[in-house]
């Protein structure tokens, strides 16, 4: 009995030891545990799209420019693979060149020399059709790429980006980009080496990831963790602390909590929406809540029809609706929005371009939107509430029946606000709903699964949904010129559908020097042109004067409902120093020491 | 084995492969029906870019070539095609990756629910109505019916973050350890029970009562004897178990970040990843027919008083 008893236990422990004796190699021992996100979809710059694909390639890759943290702990852009950010010449035609010259020193991982001609051949490639990077418009700056991506090329057409030798690097722009050196460090810009790409699954191994930048990839078990190793032969090791970065992939918040509250993780980039008091309270020092470029907002269909029962045809109808629209809009109490329900330090947003981005002036852009005393387009602060409220309910009275006796509409067209599935954003539109509804407007929330959602949105399958934007630059371009008529983020449906022929906006640029004036036209007359002069227009003031223009347009349709700027939630051990983020979320982790 | 039990055999494997071919198709055209694409995104791409990854992933052409094309890759050359969302990975790295993972998990867990729970069960058996057997049957009532989410979330708070024992990351040294435990609780004790009803039910035979006459020895009457046959019920659950450890670790590696193919699963669905999505269904659905078919095959081998037709 004894030995057979002895013989189970045995096979117990060896069960046990199976589980125990978990990964091969492991994660580095000397570096700092950080968790950004699941896998990466890519880690080839040319077809990144996302932020931690972005973080981890800023981390392997070494750009034309770079971010640095300044003196007061803000961003700024400094030289990397170059000497010196120069001034460009500008040409008889309008076009501006810019020439660089590459510092001495720059090896890829393989310990050949980054040359000039790796840049010409990574930015045609990441901005030619037949590499369909969803980030290839970020090179529609340079001359050459309208070639590029016409009806008639014939596919052997390039940028017009030269490199005379190896050291040097010769790039001409269409006209004046204010926010040049800004793409310049952007993923996207990083150079690759023919030979290296040549093989397409390149980027998923770390035998075959050759780059240039400050680590390399030590170890990569898919959808488990990524190490880096700092490169000792990288032309700025000596700058670098972190020897190595272990990111860990996993996007369960959750999860991801567990292991920061128990010490294993040192960084993590989410957390629990319900888990934001309790953390705000526990870990004040730890619990950080950044700046980020971005509006979370509501957006109406523009072919919604608000006002069934009126006798309004054509520019007169679509003008009320705009009316009505704006109205509604006041009605959302967004100070309680993200003080009750979100809880992550936004702030009230009364405009679409977000916050963070700058003026000519160099003051923040949304401070100066729509000439007004106070900021934006509407008041958002508490004490104007009432007030406004006040002011919507008298404009929506004049189109429809209201009832003294409850205080409320009785006739308003009911709406259904589409959200995609995620806690977060259904308490928001429970609030919105309840706002609504003590003015009598009925809005049923529905919602869909993330890609379903954006599907629907985007054919312009719903009447009031869900909508964010996050800015991929400083610049308000960013988030204005996807409002065109033929942008795919047009998701208002602003001159589709029954808005094509919509002669209801009016546009006067005169003021500025030039000789549109449309009254009444319709979106492709008064938007379209705008943002077609501002990405042609060289002088900075003029330029910023007409993005103002075109965000005082663009709200005006009241199709834009702004609920608040996004902010950049994190947690970070408080052993980690040298740590430091940009506004657009881009982190840094080289510059890091933990102090145990 | 005779020739009926063959035939049987072959019967079952023929009806196994015309229910995964029912199932990829199904899968095809319903995840072809369903709103929103691979590349659609918050930040939508432009129509040429768009056309351009259609193009060179073969989604332009009709649904009807595609799936004939997608059919012959599979059968033919076992390639399940490359992702649409994790570019420059194919289908099979994939699953063969989280494959490793979750054939780790969940054998750990399938041999930890057989040993300790035939072992709980006979010493329940045989210590009937005493302390030791009413604690084991009120743990195994509890863990029968605790869903594995609610014990992943309770073992990952006791002993990840308040202990600080094992890791709360699957990806982790040690990291196995909660969700194979979390995995292995309900059949565990779903098999103790089984053990102990089986083994007091053969315990009460007569032939064991004549063993006992004959003054055969206690451990050779439970060993040699009611052990045996007790473990006729075990070993019929074995299939449904293996099964239900597949599914379950869908759960479980999502509340312990394992990188199993159950996560890979589920993230194909959202980010509508084709390829992947096929890939993972065709070979869990595999796994579960294989299985199911080796647990009716056993159900013969260990009674010979079945017959299958």
């Amino acid at each position: 009995m004894k030995k057979k008893l002895f013989s189970v236990l045995l096979a117990m422990t060896m069960v046990l030891s199976l589980v125990a004796c978990g990964a091969k190699k492991g994660p580095a021992e000397d570096g700092i545990n950080v968790c950004l996100a699941s896998e990466p979809a890519t880690l080839d710059p040319a077809l990144q799209s996302a932020v931690d694909c972005g973080i981890v390639i800023n981390h392997l890759f070494a750009g034309l420019a770079t971010w640095e943290e300044g003196a007061n702990g803000e961003s700024v852009l400094a030289p990397d693979c170059i000497t010196e950010f120069t001034e460009g010449v500008e040409n008889p035609d309008g076009t501006v060149t810019y020439t660089y010259t590459l510092r001495d020193g720059l090896t890829w991982s393989d310990g050949k020399a980054v040359t000039a001609g790796d840049f010409v051949f990574a930015w045609n490639r990441a901005a030619s059709p037949a590499t369909a990077a969803d980030y290839g418009y970020m090179f529609d700056v340079i001359d050459g790429y309208d070639a590029m991506w016409a009806d008639d090329a014939k596919g052997d057409e390039t940028l017009n980006v030269q490199a005379p030798d190896d050291k040097t690097l010769v790039v001409t722009l269409k006209n004046q980009v204010p926010y040049w050196n800004e793409l310049m460090a952007f993923p996207t810009y990083k150079p690759v080496r023919e030979d290296v790409v040549s093989n397409e699954a390149w980027a998923t191994e770390p035998k075959t990831m050759i780059c240039n930048g400050a680590y390399t990839i030590e170890s990569w078990e898919h959808n488990s963790y990524l190490t880096l190793r700092k490169r000792d032969d990288f032309v700025d090791a000596a700058k670098v602390t972190m020897p190595a970065i272990n990111f860990y992939l996993s996007d369960d918040v959750n999860n991801d909590l567990a292991n920061f509250k128990n010490g294993d993780w040192q960084f993590i980039d989410d957390v629990p929406t319900n888990e934001i008091p309790a953390l705000k309270k526990d870990y004040p020092d730890e619990f950080v809540i950044t700046g980020n470029v971005g509006t979370y907002y509501l957006c109406w269909n523009v072919n919604e029809d608000l006002l069934p029962n009126s006798d309004l045809e054509g520019t007169e109808k679509a003008l009320a609706e705009a009316e009505i629209r704006n109205a509604i809009n006041l009605l959302v109490d967004r100070n309680y929005i993200v003080e009750d329900v979100s809880q992550g330090g936004q702030v009230p947003a009364s405009s679409f371009v977000a916050m963070g981005l700058t003026d000519a002036d160099g003051t923040e852009f949304y401070k100066n939107a729509g000439n007004n005393d106070y900021t934006g387009y509407f008041d958002v602060s508490k004490e104007a509430y009432e007030k406004t409220w006040e002011e919507a309910k008298e404009i929506l009275k004049k189109y429809y029946t209201f009832d003294e006796a409850s205080g409320k509409f009785t006739d308003m067209p009911s709406l259904v606000y589409l959200y995609n599935t995620n806690e977060g954003h259904k308490a928001i539109a429970e609030a919105i709903q309840s706002n609504f509804a003590q003015m009598g407007i009925n809005m049923s929330l529905e919602n869909q699964e993330w890609a379903t959602f954006l599907e629907t949105r985007k054919n312009g399958d719903f009447s009031v949904a869900r909508n964010g934007w996050l800015g991929d630059y400083n610049d308000p371009i960013s988030f204005l010129d996807m409002w065109t008529t033929v942008s795919g983020n047009n998701d208002v449906q602003l001159g589709k559908g029954d808005n094509e022929t919509v002669k209801a906006y009016s546009i006067d640029l005169t003021d500025l020097g030039y000789d549109t004036k449309v009254e009444n036209g319709t979106w492709a007359e008064t938007y379209d042109v705008v943002i077609s002069d501002i990405k042609t227009c060289t002088d900075p003031k003029t330029r910023y004067a007409l993005m103002h223009k075109a965000e005082d347009l663009l709200m005006s349709t009241g199709t834009i409902c702004p609920i608040y700027y996004y902010t950049d939630l994190y947690m970070i051990d408080d052993s980690v120093d040298g740590f430091f983020t940009t506004p657009l979320g881009f982190k840094y982790f080289m510059y890091c020491t933990i102090n145990k | 084995m005779n020739t009926k039990t063959l035939m049987y055999i072959v019967k079952r494997v023929l009806l196994a492969i015309v229910t995964i071919w029912v199932v990829i198709t199904v899968t095809f055209f319903v995840m072809h029906a369903v709103p929103g694409g691979p590349f659609t995104g918050e930040k939508a791409v432009t129509k040429q870019v768009m056309a351009a990854m259609e193009a060179k992933y073969g989604l332009d052409k009709p649904l009807g070539t595609q799936y004939l094309t997608y059919l012959k890759d599979v059968c033919l050359h076992f390639d399940f095609g490359p992702s649409l969302k994790q570019r420059g990975r194919n289908v099979n790295g994939i699953i063969l990756d989280g494959m490793k993972t979750s054939a780790k998990l969940g054998i750990i867990a399938a041999l930890i629910a057989l040993i300790f729970g035939v072992v709980l069960g006979s010493f329940a058996a045989l210590r009937r109505n005493k302390l030791v057997d009413r604690i084991i049957m009120v743990m195994t009532t509890a863990f029968v019916s605790m869903p594995s989410f609610i014990m992943g979330s309770f073992l990952l708070i006791i002993f990840a973050i308040s202990l600080k024992i094992f890791p709360a990351n699957g990806a982790a040294r040690n990291g196995l350890f909660l969700p194979v435990v979390t995995l292995s609780l309900y059949p565990m004790a779903y098999i103790t029970r089984l053990t102990r009803s089986s083994m007091l039910e053969v315990l009460g035979q007569d032939y064991i009562r004549t063993a006992k006459a004959k003054g055969v020895s206690g451990t050779k009457i439970i060993f040699g004897h009611a052990l045996k046959n007790s473990l006729i019920p075990v070993i019929t659950y074995f299939g449904p178990m293996l099964a239900g450890i597949v599914t379950g670790s869908l759960v479980v590696e999502q509340i312990f970040a394992v990188p199993g193919i159950g996560r890979a699963f589920v993230n194909s669905i959202t980010g509508r990843d084709y390829p992947l999505v096929m890939g993972t269904t065709i070979i869990l659905a595999a796994l579960i027919v294989i299985m199911n078919l080796i647990g009716d095959i056993m159900y013969k081998v260990v009674d010979p008083r079945i017959t299958l037709e």
